[in-house]
């Protein structure tokens, strides 16, 4: 089989070399900047970063797996396409293997994503697709509203809160209203953050359907709320793990209440 | 090009779900019987969706680092990989995939290698129970199935007074059975796949367990690590894919 038979070859191939192109400056990938000093040699760090001296300096690719793993405050990372890479590291391979091996734990899968998406070769899979695949305790998602999908892109999905760019729709006649984001890294598929954040979206729709007080607030609504206040009132507000999408404090399920919520609260503005 | 792929649960909200499968990957990398080692989850990225994206070899092994035969290793993992039965091709790749680690005959070998660590340094006295413990669910037998199986095999060899099993969410439960247990020492072990929420907290919990060893009425209780994190688990993971390759033994690890 010769080198570049398979895409994940090709991938690793054109990345060293879109990577080596960029001369000096080099490039920018997620919130990683890859550099190339000289040819077949790779430097890696936060996009932040750039001319910072003093990092911790690695030389394994496999470290890139715990650099990525945690905040700089030590939470867990589920999702690595968060804008929450931690700093101060750096991290030098040679060969594009190497690198490949770096980038796969920085952003799984997005160097061939990346390549792929620049040849139009890509393959999208729609959140009805993807939902239509759902069993068990997220069968439920199916049942979500195109505007639940709509609300829950826009929590979920955005710059803000996750660097890729969602390439996806709701449906093949639906596209996604947000803004889609700019980076590199394409997202050609809802992510498993994406569906347990929507079957949570969904709990929320059913109950607007059937337990609305009298001036309009869910149970959930008013949980979040009252959550919001007495966290406040301490002075420190602290926030649920990312994912964890049950727990009222969360920043996704905020912008989600943001979206859907706060309107309501301020039906003038 | 042989690549093996790991297909680990993962977890949203902490790491340990899927480190012994990134621990176990690394072990097999340094033997070089592949030539891609890649890791792969339900829950964390790669998803199983995009792993084969990810991979340049042509043949590839997948492995579920699962205990049981159930709803993952029948149902999502083979919808997710796009997997049509034991081999599917894909393009020009040719995938096969291996049954889950709890069911492979070298199973027992690895939870008593689990109770040696454990006992290592310990003396047993007088009757000495093993109890397997397995999650269990009222809508999978098989998850139960493979405790009971395990418990069997191990019984076969005579090394224990009785050999035990007790569960978390089926009869029989652990605590019954710990208390039943007609032996003064009773040596517990985890069926499990990792360290996690039931290891660290339900299980102690339930039985007043304070550590490695426990006195209870009478009885000593040795609580264990998973098996699944034992670094043996890698040896098993290798032998179950060797399996799926036509004309070749199973080998015994
Ligand atoms: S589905 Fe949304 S949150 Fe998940 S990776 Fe894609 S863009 Fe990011």
């Amino acid at each position: 089989m010769s080198r570049a038979a398979t895409d994940a070859a090709a991938a690793r191939e054109a990345f060293a070399a879109w990577v080596e192109e960029a001369g000096e400056g080099g490039r920018v990938f997620g919130q990683v900047l890859v550099r190339a000093p000289e040819p077949g040699l790779f430097s890696l760090r936060h996009v932040e970063e750039a001319g910072a001296s003093g990092l911790k300096l690695h030389e394994d690719p496999r470290e890139a797996r715990e650099i990525s793993k945690t905040t700089e405050g030590g939470e867990y990372r589920p999702l690595k396409s968060s804008p929450n890479l931690r700093r101060g590291w750096e991290l030098r391979v040679s060969g594009a293997g190497d690198l490949l091996v770096a980038m796969n734990y920085l952003y799984p899968a997005g160097v061939v994503h990346w390549h792929l998406h620049r040849e139009g070769r890509l393959e999208v899979t729609s959140y009805r697709e993807n939902a239509a695949r759902q069993s068990g305790i997220y069968k439920r998602v199916q049942r979500l509203s195109d505007g639940g999908v709509q609300d829950t892109a826009r929590a979920c999905c955005e710059d803000a809160v996750c660097l890729k760019k969602t390439l996806w729709d709701v449906d093949e006649d639906t596209p996604l209203g947000m803004d889609r984001g700019d980076g590199e890294v394409p997202c050609p598929e809802p992510c498993s953050v994406f569906v347990s954040l929507a079957r949570r979206v969904r709990l929320f729709e059913r109950e607007k359907k059937r337990d609305l007080d009298a001036i309009g607030l869910s149970p959930s609504e008013k949980e979040d709320l009252a959550a919001l206040v007495e966290a406040a009132a301490t002075g420190h507000v602290e926030f649920a793990r990312e994912a964890e999408f049950e727990k009222p404090l969360n920043e996704r399920r905020m912008r989600y209440r943001r979206l859907t919520l706060a309107p309501k609260l301020r039906p003038g503005a | 090009m042989r690549a093996l792929i790991i297909v680990g649960h993962g977890s949203h909200l902490n790491e340990d779900s899927s480190l012994p499968v990134y621990e176990h990957a690394e072990r097999i990398r340094l033997t070089g019987e592949f030539d891609e080692v890649v890791e792969c989850f339900w829950k964390e990225e790669p998803s199983m969706r995009h792993v084969l994206d990810t991979v340049e070899s042509d043949e590839v092994f997948v492995v579920p680092a699962f205990i049981s035969e159930g709803y993952f290793t029948q149902q999502v993992i083979p919808r997710e990989l796009g997997l049509e039965g034991p081999v599917t091709v894909k393009g020009d790749k040719t995938v096969r995939y291996a049954g889950p680690l709890g069911t492979f005959e070298g199973m027992p070998d690895v939870i008593l290698e689990r109770v040696e660590d454990l006992m290592r340094g310990r003396e047993t006295r007088g009757r000495t129970s093993l109890v397997l413990l397995g999650h269990g669910t009222d809508l999978n037998k098989n998850s139960g199935g493979v405790i009971y199986l395990n418990a069997a095999r191990i019984r076969e060899r005579g090394l224990y007074d009785e050999v035990g099993v007790g569960f978390l969410d089926q009869e029989p439960e652990i605590g019954g059975v710990v208390e039943n247990a007609d032996a003064d020492d009773v040596i517990l072990i985890p069926v499990f796949i990792a360290e996690g929420w039931h290891t660290r907290e339900t299980i102690p919990e339930d039985l007043g367990l304070t550590g490695e060893v426990t006195h209870l009425d009478g009885k000593r209780v040795f609580y264990g690590a998973p098996v699944g994190t034992h670094p043996s688990m890698a040896n098993l993971i290798v032998a179950r894919a060797r399996e799926t390759e036509p004309g070749r033994e199973t080998q015994v690890v």
